[in-house]
């Protein structure tokens, strides 16, 4: 079985990226998990993807008008990005900060969103949260374009409070309150977009936040018990300061990162599953200046951070582009890759077009009998290509250790998966399946079919299922 | 905005296309190769996922809209592509022969399509591979005067001569930045002289050789000012000798004298076009929204100025793939001819 320096390393690149070959685990594990969590949380020190070269073989990105051609892009990204956390970073802020497609139609303005969380996503949450009130996608899909000084709309005044930075409540108290909403709200009147250029007839044109003076409204409010003539950026200085700031991004950190929790909407009441984690992340929070790579740095270096295996169930995007890791296809450009996109869809997760401004529920609630069937078919589908890398590097290891006992190989495909553990029932029933299938011979056509078998069976597994 | 050098410059004429997955329009044009009687024929890449849009059109100058030919086929999955004849998955460029066949590359199949000037596919030819006559990704491609076809094959990094029907005849260059070797070249264009320009794009520059491929001259550098280049896709030259380089990562047009010096460039002056007009107003509503608009002026811009060509009345085609359109420019002389007027 892999050693414990490869388990632990495959949980960090499960978690902090989207998985890992087991060669890659063991360059990994030679430099040591405290190197790695520092080159994780470094991502400009690793090279960004070659959008020339991308551009000119998949010719639709360089407009990315259409949320297809930007789901493939994303798909590519988590694939092939050299700067995993960073684009799992990206992923995880379009999962709170949700604009979504069907009412934006504009696949590259959401784009623009997504580049802004790539940039900004694991720096300063104040820093943050103004891009996000001047993002156009956001003026746009929370209505703050049609908020104004004589008649305010409350959409994304609530929704800052409720769903981007403190939560409704915490420890069994409100946060804020109505009146906080409405304040909130008139803050952020002024805050609007650029009348658009229409689609037609040569498409579309990114759209430009504009702040309409004439519009804001500048009169005294009174904001989480502080008053003051309060603009935007005022209201967002308060939030942060909030420790309702800190225990919301915490929250969110952990059930994303370390273990599932309940869902955003059952928080108030429901305290975090370990609080002692959730205080350090807090802690971080503040001694930083409300840094995220602080709380990053602290969780991922934390035991109990180390010893939350397989405690989440894989998001669709993290299925997908996990397996495609695994079989090391589309590394670089080549027609197909829009069918790979779609199975993220396909799984319940319609990337850059969530069901709602909550995001999508995730743990248990990706599971369903329709997507666990995408999720077999699909991952089962890959490992089965004996033609593609990742599945021939597999093989031709295998081989070349000479691993030819049932037992052994059923353990070593484990391993090469990401260093997965099985349930003693389901593991007898991997090894009897490939007894019966004949003698194993390594470096046979034979041996490849039979060892794609096996880890076909084991991504069909429950445990395969989770990080 | 034209910045102008010399007294050569460039007039800006009209627009061409729509954003269209059929019909008039386009949808990711990547090349385009003008034909007898103001006929154009334009290769469309489309969305990778609406392979549907993947086509070659056929209309005029004026704009007037003649047809459409070829198409993508969709590439699922772990199975093989299966690709029926006169089918396309990454066209990239198109050019006619001297009876105006139209002759298609397709990078992804390595394969050379020929279609009659109406369409109709009347034969193949292609083998991978990286010995003489073989080829790996084809880029721009373009007929000599004897009506052989000079290639630009670019992941094998050289340029190669073919009979029309694909036998080949001698090539040049290699992988490098040196004098004529290349990374990653894309265009490709002859002068009257028969002199072979190629857009050497990963290099950002453009390499000039005689018709026996022997290096003659390079200009361009890395950079956004005047005469710099990034990722220069496409190469033209007029009947003067005038070089116009599509200078696809900075967004622009640029000319240069037959020395390689710098003369002008434009970062796009597109109207209205025709087709542009008829969607606008079957769309009544954009017209008001385009009163409003703050910022139309972005629309005049080039957004992936991949191709250029230029045709015998030295009129310059832009292809945008971005914009679905193609602006049409006309060299303009420095010299007063009489006729006109203080």
């Amino acid at each position: 079985m892999a050693s414990a320096d490869i388990e632990l390393m495959a949980h960090l690149m499960r978690r902090a990226g989207f998985g890992a070959t087991y060669e890659e685990l063991e360059k990994y594990a030679a430099k040591g998990y405290e190197a790695v969590v520092d080159e994780l949380l470094s991502p400009m020190e690793q090279p960004d993807l070659e959008m020339d070269l991308l551009e000119r073989y998949f010719v639709d990105w360089k407009e990315m008008n259409a949320l297809e051609v930007n789901q493939a892009y994303l798909t590519y990204r988590m694939i092939n990005s050299e700067r995993p956390l960073q684009e799992k970073m990206t992923l995880f802020w379009h999962g709170i900060f949700c604009v979504g497609n069907s009412k934006c139609e504009h696949g590259r303005q959401i784009q623009h969103q997504l580049d802004m969380f790539r940039e900004l996503g694991m720096g300063s949450f104040p820093k943050l949260l103004l891009a996000l009130s001047v993002d156009p996608a956001m003026v746009f899909y929370l209505d703050n374009c049609m908020s104004h000084k004589d008649a305010i709309n409350e959409n994304f005044g609530r929704e800052l409070l409720e769903l981007f930075a403190m939560g409704v409540g915490m420890d069994g108290h409100a946060n804020y309150t109505e009146e906080d909403v409405k304040e909130c709200a008139r803050a952020f009147t002024g805050w609007t977009i650029a009348n658009a250029i229409p689609r037609y007839p040569y498409g579309r044109f990114p759209s430009q936040f504009a702040f309409n003076a004439a519009d804001h409204d500048y009169g005294e409010k009174t904001f989480q018990g502080e008053t003051g003539n309060f603009n935007g950026d005022d209201i967002i200085e308060i939030i942060v300061r909030q420790p309702s700031a800190a225990r919301f991004i915490a929250r969110h950190l952990y059930n994303f990162f370390v273990a599932d929790e309940p869902q955003i909407p059952a928080w108030q009441g429901t305290p975090p599953r370990d609080m002692a984690a959730i205080k350090e992340m807090e802690d971080a929070y503040f001694e930083s200046n409300y840094d995220l790579t602080a709380m990053l740095r602290v969780m991922f270096n934390s035991d109990w951070f180390k010893n939350a295996r397989f405690e989440k169930v894989k998001s669709p995007a993290e299925t997908v582009a996990g397996t495609m890791r695994l079989v090391k296809d589309f590394t670089s450009p080549k027609p197909g890759l829009h069918p790979i996109a779609m199975e993220i869809r396909y799984m319940g997760q319609d990337l850059m077009n969530p069901p709602t401004v909550e995001g999508w529920h995730t743990g248990q609630e990706w599971i369903d009998s329709g997507t666990l069937v995408e999720r077999i078919n699909f991952t089962a589908d890959q490992m089965g290509n004996v033609t593609l890398p990742g599945v021939k590097d597999i093989i031709s290891r295998l081989s070349s250790e000479g691993i030819n006992q049932p037992g052994a190989v059923v353990n070593r495909c484990l391993d090469m998966l990401g260093a997965y553990t099985l349930p003693e029932e389901t593991r007898t029933y991997l090894v009897d399946y490939i007894s019966k299938a004949g003698e194993l011979h390594p470096g046979t056509e034979a041996y490849g079919g039979q060892i794609a078998q096996i880890l076909q069976l084991i991504v069909a597994t429950q445990e395969y299922q989770f990080a | 905005m034209t910045t102008q050098a010399l007294g050569v410059s460039l007039q800006y004429s009209h627009s061409i296309g729509r954003g269209e997955f059929s019909g008039p329009g386009f949808r990711n044009p990547v090349a385009i190769a003008r034909g007898e009687d103001d006929m154009m024929y334009v290769v469309n890449r489309s969305y990778e996922y609406r392979p549907d849009g993947k086509r070659v059109t056929i209309c005029t100058v004026d704009e007037d809209y003649i047809g459409e030919f070829a198409r993508g086929v969709h590439t699922a999955g772990v199975t093989d592509i299966v690709t029926e004849d006169g089918s396309l998955i990454w066209p990239t460029s198109v050019t006619l022969d001297r009876s105006g066949n139209v002759y298609i590359a397709d990078e992804w199949l390595n394969r050379i399509s020929i279609f009659t000037k109406d369409g109709e596919w009347i034969g193949k030819w292609g083998t991978e591979g990286s010995a003489d006559g073989e080829i790996n990704s084809p880029s721009g491609m373009v007929f000599d005067a004897d009506d052989n076809l000079l290639m630009v094959d670019s992941k094998n990094n050289r340029v190669q001569k073919f009979t029309k029907d694909g036998n080949f005849i001698s090539g040049f260059g290699s992988a490098g930045a040196g004098d004529g070797q290349f990374n990653l070249p894309w265009g490709i264009d002859v002068d009257t002289d028969g002199n072979i320009y190629v857009a050497d794009w990963r290099n950002d520059r453009i390499q000039k050789f005689s018709k026996d491929g022997e290096f003659l001259m390079k200009f361009g550098s890395t950079g956004s000012e005047p005469g710099e280049m990034n990722r220069p896709t496409g190469v033209a030259v007029d009947r003067t000798g005038m070089i116009y380089v599509a200078d696809w990562g900075n967004e622009r047009l640029q000319m240069f004298d037959p020395a390689g010096g710098f003369v002008t460039l434009t970062t796009g002056e597109g109207t209205i076009s025709k087709w542009g007009k008829d969607k606008l107003d079957a769309n009544g509503e954009m017209w008001k929204e385009r009163e409003i608009a703050q910022g139309i002026e972005r629309e005049r811009d080039f957004w992936g100025p991949v191709a250029v060509t230029v045709d015998d009345q030295d009129r310059v085609f832009v292809v945008e793939s971005c914009r679905n359109r193609i602006q049409v420019y006309r060299r303009q002389e420095p010299t007063f001819r009489g006729g006109g007027r203080l």
